[in-house]
């Protein structure tokens, strides 16, 4: 455990404060002015102030924590001695992968680990999906769980009920390795540690949660654990979605962040919502997990399918909106994000028609912007 | 500010180690950045005090004072045999000022040294880790209330007593060490006043701590086999006492050396504490046991040492513990005090022989929800003949149980239950010595005019207690094991039971809240001998 942990657990689960605001105080303290995290809690209010630019409610949050830390200590001795870690977002035992993925926005200041660390740093896939999911999506599960596990990629998963515990029991069988992301706090998992315990002591699965260690289940945090799982995934697979609940959010969210989500093809007559994600831009694949290349058009496929709505146009404006919410990109850029069903003139045409766009010139290249947003560069710490 | 006490236990170098201390090292480290600590002891050698300064690393200061107790009067008293140090106490103690305490080596002697006073009419208690953790309160409390001369204690009784005016401290036993002997006679006389410390030796004392430091560890492939169940499975003391057939005593031995090892740790799982195996743990390594075996030798060697110096024994004390201040020391029978020498006492002497005839052994097993009483055995297995002859009988065909056990049976039933009346006399069923108990429960029977019953069966079969090394499987040996053919008979009765050996006491337990079920208001146990040692073990 890292002797500084006691301060970690202060900052990181400030009560109500978002990921970013957290991650700016530790670019300023750790990059900026090169100083330890006690040293920022050493600061007076009115340094906190001017320094940090924190509001008074923020100080006052930062008052409680400060009083919390010998607290703390006790309860990172407890995790310590129980053969919990602490990693938090400066160390170099930290996810790669997660930061790369949820970047300062969304990455978590700490994470909470049981089991094999190494699995942390393998090359990962997240099969993700319902809780009540098809013999189909649990077949699916099961053979991206087998390839993965073929390929020695690890498998995150989160635990719940359906195509989770799937993805988990398949690579216990096909004899690979798995980060289980809790909706909780990593104390309170006593059953699962109980059921995994070989497998934890052979090295075969990683515990990892972001929440106070002693925070119990809670629908918010099951929604918030989401992103972690796909944030540690360098590849993301959809068995099933329903059109609402934590697979659907999760992935709109995914998509959102730009991440590239993979969602198995239904067949004719499923009723699901995969083809909705696929044409808010997720991308389709079949049973073994490939991409399936042709172009694929959704409102054939749909008009063939009862059970499908077909996607109103806003939505397709939505998704546009999202994907260009961060920086400017070129019409090839905006196409491999919004997946199939356009051609490049047909989409750069009709970019061309919406007001919320305007197009600016970056070399020989024309690239699209939304209008009223200015280019933000992330900060190379992350 | 966070303050340690007794800080020696965080060294396995310390006297007495505790794993649970080790981990105020990580504590410390934890804290945060200004926050004062301080950790203190009254008996930490050169070598434990560096052991605990390289943990905590860089920012420790280490203060020493002066270990030199000029209000401490040091006697060594050397004797031929176990009765001279009882008759010199039954002769004494009552000569001692105020109230002390009395260390023996084991619990079996707190009990005789208390009985002993007892039948002096000298009011002690007995103190042991066995109690239960009311009895224990209670009795410290009376200690500090000086509700009796002393207290005759294992060496469970110490640490965390802060009673200033203990004025005397009286060792039967020889201790392992200076260190655990400074750390025990070191709550005599904390306000300053006179107190008497007086160490008994008889040669034959260091096979006692011999014996705790050659067979203080349990056998390496029980370590092997603790490794391979916790490795399969989390697993608790209990878990791992039932899975091992071992004590808690060595159960807890080993935990401790695996945790120091890095080998498994303990976690919550909900809220019970189970032992885990720590992915990717080193190999055990043995080649420890065998220096610290050596350490405490040398240490042993070193109280030897105690017994014979001719010079200052609170130098030798101070000295052996790093204490570098400058004294003067004229306070013990080598430096000007006059020697205690054992003189012969006729009259203690009889008093002694009487009490040896009519000493028997208490069997404990009462409880709030049955009526069973504390009962008597007629001697201790193992202590004298006895035990041999119960042996001779069971196991080597001797034959019906002998004349002597049935008097010295009888004359522990007088002693305890003389004025008592019974209704019924029920014996244990036998695992496997045939009619023995049976035919001597009918002997007693027509001795003492109480009907023998030959109603209690099994209703099935259970293994001898004896092959189970700990209480909990005896317990599980005999739970619902008995059945009393006509239970009705039971109700409203007076019922003694009796067995030839009594040993955790789980068969006793068991017939007794077997026969409360049935209504009997009182089951009174009587035994041929009680064994020495039981589950739980001081040490």
């Amino acid at each position: 455990m890292i002797n500084n942990a006691a301060y970690w657990i202060a900052l990181a689960h400030l009560p109500g404060w978002r990921n970013e605001r957290i991650n700016n105080i530790i670019l300023r303290f750790h990059h900026e002015q090169k100083t330890g995290i006690e040293d920022f809690f050493q600061l007076t209010e009115a340094e906190w102030e001017n320094s940090y630019g924190l509001n008074e409610k923020e100080i006052r949050d930062l008052v409680n924590a400060k009083s919390e830390i010998s607290n703390n200590s006790f309860l990172a001795e407890s995790l310590q001695n129980q053969g919990y870690e602490l990693i938090p977002i400066t160390s170099p035992d930290y996810s790669g992968t997660l930061k790369e993925n949820l970047k300062i926005k969304y990455s978590p200041a700490v994470l909470y680990l049981k089991g094999n660390r190494k699995i942390l740093y393998e090359k990962s896939v997240a099969i993700v999906g319902s809780r009540n999911a098809s013999d189909t999506s649990l077949k699916f599960t099961d053979n991206i769980a087998k390839l993965a596990s073929k390929e020695y990629k690890v498998v995150v998963s989160g635990f719940a009920r359906g195509v989770d515990k799937q993805a988990l029991d398949s690579v216990l069988k096909y004899k690979g390795q798995s980060i289980i992301v809790l909706p909780q706090g990593i104390t309170t998992f006593s059953s699962g540690f109980k059921t995994y315990y070989r497998q934890i002591v052979d090295g075969d699965i990683l515990v990892l949660s972001v929440f106070h260690p002693k925070v119990p289940w809670r629908t918010d945090l099951a929604m918030a654990r989401n992103s972690i799982i796909y944030g540690l995934a360098n590849e993301i697979y959809v068995a099933e979605s329903s059109e609402s609940g934590g697979t659907w959010s999760g992935v709109k969210d995914g998509i959102r962040k730009h991440r590239i989500i993979l969602v198995r093809k239904p067949e004719a007559g499923e009723k699901n919502a995969n083809l909705q994600l696929i044409k808010l831009g997720a991308i389709p694949v079949d049973f073994d997990g490939n991409r399936i290349k042709e172009v694929y058009n959704t409102e054939q496929h749909a008009a063939k399918e009862p059970g499908t709505v077909e996607e109103p146009e806003e939505n397709t404006i939505d998704t546009i909106k999202s994907i260009l919410q961060y920086k400017p990109l070129t019409i090839k850029e905006i196409l491999g994000k919004i997946g199939s069903g356009w051609t490049r003139n047909s989409l750069t045409n009709y970019l061309k028609k919406q007001d919320f766009i305007e197009i600016k010139k970056k070399g020989n290249k024309n690239l699209f912007n939304l209008k009223g947003t200015e280019e933000k560069r992330e900060p190379t710490l992350f | 500010m966070v303050v340690v006490d007794e800080a020696h236990c965080i060294s396995v170098w310390g006297h007495d180690f505790r794993p649970a201390f080790k981990r105020i090292i990580n504590l410390v480290n934890l804290l945060p950045k200004g926050l004062p600590v301080i950790a203190v002891t009254a008996t930490a050698t050169k070598r434990v005090e560096k052991d605990i300064a390289d943990q905590i690393g860089g920012g420790i200061t280490v203060i020493r004072g002066s270990l030199m107790r000029e209000n401490f009067r040091l006697y060594v008293i050397k004797v031929k045999s176990e009765d001279e140090k009882m008759i010199w106490l039954g002769g004494n103690i009552m000569n001692l000022p105020g109230s002390g305490i009395i260390y023996t080596g084991t619990r079996v002697n707190t009990e005789i040294y208390s009985r002993w006073f007892d039948y002096l009419n000298i009011k002690t208690s007995s103190y042991n880790a066995g109690l239960d953790s009311g009895s224990r309160i209670e009795i410290e409390k009376g200690l500090i209330e000086n509700r009796w001369k002393c207290v005759i204690s294992t060496n469970a009784l110490g640490m965390g007593i802060d009673k200033p005016d203990i004025r005397f401290i009286i060792h039967t036993q020889i201790p392992q060490s200076p260190i655990h002997y400074y750390q025990e006679i070191g709550r005599a006389g904390r306000d300053g006043k006179p107190a008497i410390i007086i160490l008994f030796y008889n040669p034959e004392d260091k096979s006692l701590p011999e014996s705790f430091i050659e067979g203080g560890r349990p056998a390496i492939k029980k370590y092997e086999q603790v490794i391979q169940e916790i490795y399969n499975e989390p697993l608790g003391i209990k878990d791992l006492m039932r899975r091992t057939n071992m004590k808690q005593t060595p159960v807890r031995v080993i935990k401790a050396d695996l945790i120091e090892q890095g080998i498994i740790r303990e976690a919550l799982y909900g809220r019970n504490k189970k032992l885990e195996y720590i992915p990717g743990a080193p190999k055990l390594d043995t080649a420890v046991f065998e220096e610290l075996r050596m350490v405490k030798t040398a240490e042993l060697n070193k109280m030897g040492e105690y017994i014979d110096i001719q010079g200052s024994r609170m130098k030798f004390l101070c000295d052996f513990l790093g204490d570098t201040y400058a004294s003067e020391y004229s306070n013990c029978d080598n430096t000007g005090i006059k020697k205690i020498t054992i003189t012969d006492d006729p009259v203690m002497n009889k008093t002694l022989a009487e009490f040896r005839e009519n000493y028997f052994p208490e069997l404990k097993v009462e409880s709030v929800r049955s009526n069973i009483v504390n009962g008597v055995a007629s001697s201790y297995y193992g202590v004298s003949n006895v035990g041999a002859a119960i042996h001779r009988c069971k196991y080597e065909q001797g034959g019906d149980f002998p004349d002597f056990l049935l008097i010295q049976t009888l004359r522990a039933f007088r002693k305890r239950f003389g004025n008592d009346k019974f209704d019924l006399l029920v014996y244990v069923p036998p695992t496997t010595s045939g009619n023995l108990v049976s035919n001597l429960a009918v002997r007693l029977s027509s001795v003492l005019k109480i009907p023998v019953s030959h109603k209690l069966g099994k209703i099935r079969l259970t293994k001898e207690q004896k092959i189970f090394e700990n209480a909990s499987l005896k317990h599980d040996n005999v739970k619902d094991a008995f059945k009393y053919e006509n239970p009705g008979e039971i109700s409203g009765k007076r019922v003694l039971v009796f067995d030839d050996v009594f040993d955790s006491g789980s068969t006793m337990k068991e017939i007794g809240n077997y026969f409360t079920k049935l209504g009997a208001v009182l089951i009174a146990p009587l035994v041929i001998a009680k064994t020495v040692g039981g589950d739980l073990d001081d040490q």
